[in-house]
């Protein structure tokens, strides 16, 4: 009886599984542009419309205010507002100068405001500011296609996922835990119900990004469930403190100013964080990266992580300084030398492509070159640093069959137990892979695929890209460039690890033991996951959609309402 | 901003590269899937299943969180390199080799898991066992089919070990199945091909003589013969294993038609036992028309054949040139013709022309036996490889065989002997 109920629901967990993921794609991908209006330019030719609280003008195309005269350079100014609604105007090295109802202007920016005469190398310009009444007449125009997905259907169909997943951990899990486990994913169940009628009573209707990461989070729940069923509450507990943190960050990115000016000093503390744990951190397995504080064991590279892209991301203005550039250079070269010298290749492999993101979109294409030598300078102290070790991978690499209880271990054991899962799995709790060394973490595609099913494990891959696709789709509408970029470095080192993760257990890529987003077991990474998904829900600008985004008519309406 | 977005697209060339890597991994799920679950999962997952011989006794036996192998460990010995060990040490072995019937695979629903799933062997343990022991530590093959059925009784490699006590030195070679894996010089039991090629292309070889002055000299190169042989029929020649006679026939027939033969007859081919594939032999042709031409026809220069090959070859002389094509897993219901019936009939009245009045019945006491042998000359001054293949003609025991006794000297005294205990044991 037991066996026709798994085999049963094994066959319909995929069907949710790709419900719930096509209902967030659809919802996150399928609207238009959303751009939202904060000023207007008068040219000669007509009005130009401000979109973004950050603004590149110059003759370039790629410029977001668009000058075609011959004697303002391809990148000229940048116009920007601050949150508090003030606009300053920066000369980004042009040839021809910059000046403000004629006076002109310093490195330092000048202040803008309506009616202002800006003058560009000879080529006059007025600004037009826009009142709150404005503001709150065009967003209220603002199209809401995108509420065509109901986020609380979608939501409905993840809980049914979650039951299934839930009655199938119960069939197959000894009787000792069934309490633990059923507790676990009811409270999973309550906690992303919490979160998404928390985030209606603040009229914020978007909630595709935390679904995938419910979605995601659920599978390594299962995982759990089927591995280690005692430590359930201890990754409820510590899924809820991500969610936690999520919000707390979220609200933090809220106000750019007091997250600009938190960008120094955390950089600080990485630096000596990564130092501390060069001295301190015990050893495992070849990578010194934990450290024991009171009981608790703590692997301070993932949280690294999130303030390596806090610090990376930068406005607008400053991306067309090398000065920043160079700065931020450093930072990362000493945060790859620190991790490449407590043996982390792993996690430095990630900083590395991460700050090759996080370069290319500071600087564009020429500067890149010259990052990615840098770049290449790093990795090869890398590999010298840590030869042996990395040179063993290499080694192994393409030949794990060759030396299955040895260099090709986990990858020969994650390739046979992922095919004998078949596409539609064994069912959750039924593996074997699992129990083999680091089954729930570096080859949790393995378990995946074996207890769920490949359909499952590709869509948990999708679920990522999905997160991408929304990153670089919001990039263009974001207010600052700042949030774009912080959420496109954390969809990119997401997109790293699970590359890292699912190719190198299936030798697709030499296997280095990383985790995957969400899913793999562990403490710090999954507090860093949900931190670093603030950054990409900070980018989203549809209406009324993020709570990171703060509504433009915030205060007016606040007024209204007291008024009424 | 639009700069920015432009630059974004970094992140999409990296989604790109991800769904790559999600196509590649599933291309080679489809290509490779069933030999990657089956190469852990069998032994690992719940599975239970009993594999035996075709009496029943248990070979090998998962189930219970156990694992076993056949109690005696002389039997276990006997059956290593035809049951293989759940390591996988045997590639070839019934363990790695029938997974799929053993366990099930598909690429829908992956592994499938049956209990008390029981594989019969068509292999017969105790004639193993009596295999095994008549090669008496030497380095060796074995391996006897039902030419009416295919069905493979015995099938045993030396050296070997007990899996369940493996010594600490492995015996060379022990992880290979020779009766399969291995090829060797075949010396004169590749004297069958040339003699198939020859019946077929020299229209005149039943009335042809053939004189054996104790060599024979090939542009200068003596080809030294057995013995002086005189005048002689074909039958007489290949009952002589006569050196000079086939050297004679192989440059008369060239190297194109042998090296086509070597391949018609399976000798060149990689065959299929069930699943397994075996190792393909070899036959270099030498066009020059110089002693290595000649040679190559006597089963010597570069030739190579595996025992199954040579196994094969002869059951389908005895089922008269069509060979039902033999299996681990039953009776078959392949059938391949490899020669004319006419052919086969002529070679096989020769095969036991040299049994009659060569070879002698007393050797094998109450067996009507048509064989050839071969002393296959291995150079390094080590002593010659003894083969013996042949079939009875016992329809109550049709069975096919082939011994090979790796430098065990004299064909028929080394490799006969064996042929001759193996068949005792099987009539009985």
């Amino acid at each position: 009886m037991s066996g026709v109920i798994v085999s049963l629901i094994s066959y319909i967990l995929p069907l949710f599984a790709l419900i719930v993921l096509i209902r967030c794609m659809r919802s996150m991908l399928s609207s238009k542009s959303q751009t939202e209006i904060w000023g207007y330019i008068h040219k000669d030719e007509g009005v130009a419309l401000i979109n973004h609280w950050e603004n590149l003008i110059g003759r370039s195309r790629s410029a977001d205010i668009c000058l075609p005269y011959d004697t303002v350079s391809r990148v000229h100014a940048v116009l920007i507002r601050s949150p508090k609604g003030v606009w300053r105007i920066f000369d980004i090295f042009s040839k021809g100068g910059v000046w403000v109802n004629g006076d002109k202007v310093q490195s330092t920016g000048s202040v803008v405001k309506d009616g202002d005469v800006l003058n560009l190398a000879g080529n006059s310009v007025r600004f037009r500011d826009i009142s709150e009444k404005q503001r709150d007449a065009i967003e209220a125009r603002r199209t809401m296609s995108w509420k065509k997905v109901h986020p609380a259907v979608t939501l409905m169909f993840l809980s049914i996922f979650q039951a299934l997943l839930l009655i199938e951990n119960c069939v197959n899990a000894e009787s000792e835990y069934l309490a633990g486990i059923g507790l676990g994913f009811v409270l999973l169940i309550l906690l992303e119900w919490f979160c998404y009628f928390a985030m209606r009573s603040i009229r914020r209707t978007g909630f595709e990004v935390e679904t995938i990461a419910f979605f995601l989070s659920s599978i390594g729940l299962s995982i759990i469930a089927s591995s280690v069923p005692e430590e359930m509450i201890r990754q409820m507990i510590i899924v809820f403190a991500g969610v936690v943190l999520f919000f707390v960050l979220g609200w933090w990115l809220r106000d750019l100013d007091r997250t600009k000016k938190l960008r120094l000093p955390l950089a600080v503390l990485s630096l000596l964080v990564l130092a501390a744990v060069l001295v301190l951190a015990e050893s495992q397995y070849g990578a010194k990266n934990w450290i024991e504080i009171a009981g608790i064991s703590i692997q301070p590279s993932e949280f690294v992580k999130v303030a390596f892209i806090y610090v990376g991301a930068a406005t607008l203005d400053r991306l067309f300084s090398t000065r920043n550039l160079i700065a931020f250079i450093s930072f990362s070269a000493l945060c790859v030398i620190f991790l490449a010298l407590s043996s982390d290749f792993g996690t430095a492999l990630i900083f590395f492509v991460t700050f090759l993101v996080i370069s290319f979109m500071r600087s564009g294409s020429i500067a890149t070159v010259a990052l990615a030598v840098t770049g290449a300078g790093m990795a090869g102290f890398l590999m010298l640093r840590i030869k042996t070790h990395v040179a063993q991978r290499f080694a192994a690499w393409g030949h794990v069959w060759e030396d299955v209880y040895d260099t090709g271990y986990q990858q020969t054991h994650a390739m046979s137990a992922g095919a004998s899962g078949g596409l539609f799995g064994k069912g959750a709790g039924n593996g074997w892979l699992k129990g083999t060394f680091a089954g729930n973490t570096d080859t949790v595609f393995g378990v995946m695929c074996e207890e769920l099913g490949l359909i499952i494990a590709i869509c948990a891959v999708l679920a990522i890209l999905a997160l991408t696709f929304f990153a670089v789709r919001n990039s263009g509408h974001g207010r600052s460039a700042y949030y774009s970029i912080a959420a496109c470095a954390t969809a990119s080192m997401f997109m790293v690890q699970v590359a890292l993760n699912v190719f190198g257990s299936v030798d697709i890529l030499p296997f280095t033991g990383v985790t995957f987003p969400f899913v793999s077991r562990g403490g710090t990474s999954v507090l860093a996951c949900w931190m670093l998904l603030a950054f990409i829900k900070a980018g989203d600008t549809r209406k009324g959609a993020s709570f990171v985004v703060k509504p433009p008519d915030a205060k007016s309406r606040r007024k209204k309402e007291a008024e009424a | 901003m639009k700069k920015v977005s432009l630059r974004a697209s970094f992140a999409l060339f990296m989604a790109f590269m991800m769904i790559v890597g999600l196509v590649v991994y599933v291309v080679r799920y489809i290509q490779h899937g069933e030999e990657w679950a089956l190469y852990f999962d069998a032994s690992t997952s719940g599975c239970e299943y009993t594999l035996t011989d075709r009496n029943g006794t248990v070979l090998a036996k998962m189930g219970g969180g156990g694992k076993y192998y056949a109690e005696d460990a002389n039997i276990r010995t006997a059956c290593y390199q035809l049951v293989g060990d759940y390591v996988g040490n045997v590639g070839t072995g019934a363990l790695q080799s029938f997974q799929k019937q053993l366990s099930g695979f598909s690429l829908i629903t992956g592994i499938e898991e049956r209990e008390d799933v029981t594989l019969k062997l068509t292999v017969d343990a105790d004639l193993n066992l009596k295999a095994y022991e008549a090669l008496n530590g030497r380095s060796g093959a074995v391996i006897m089919c039902n030419y009416r059925t295919g069905e493979i009784l015995c099938m045993v490699s030396s050296p070997s070990i007990d899996p369940m006590n493996p010594p600490e030195t492995l015996p060379d070679g022990a992880y290979i199945n020779r009766c399969i894996s291995s090829t060797f010089v075949p010396g004169s039991v590749f004297k069958l091909v040339t003699l198939t090629a020859a019946i077929e292309n020299i229209d005149d070889v039943y009335h042809r003589s053939f004189s054996c002055s104790g060599s024979l000299n090939v542009k200068g190169v003596n080809i030294n013969c057995t013995g002086v042989h005189g005048e002689q029929t074909i039958e007489q020649a290949l009952a002589n294993s006569c050196n000079c006679a086939f050297g004679q026939i192989a440059l008369e027939l060239g190297p194109d038609i042998i090296a086509e033969y070597a391949g018609k007859l399976g000798i060149t081919q990689q065959l299929k036992l069930d699943d397994i594939t075996t190792a393909a032999g070899n036959y270099d042709k030498d066009s020059s028309m110089s002693a290595a031409m000649a040679w190559s026809g006597i089963g010597q220069y570069n030739d190579l054949v595996s025992p199954y090959a040579m196994m094969r070859l002869v059951s389908a002389i005895a089922n008269g040139g069509t060979v039902v094509e033999p299996s681990l897993l039953g009776v078959s219901d392949t059938k391949t013709e490899l020669v004319s019936a006419d052919t086969a009939q002529k070679v096989a009245s020769m095969m036991n022309y040299n049994v009659v009045y060569k070879y002698g019945s007393s050797t094998f006491p109450g067996l009507n036996i048509s064989a050839k042998t071969g002393t296959a000359e291995v150079g390094d001054g080590k002593p010659s490889h003894g083969w013996f293949v042949g079939f009875l003609n016992d329809e109550q025991h049709p069975y096919a065989f082939a011994v090979l006794v790796e430098n065990g000297g004299s064909g028929l005294r080394a490799a006969g002997a064996v042929a001759n205990t193996v068949l005792q044991a099987a009539v009985k």
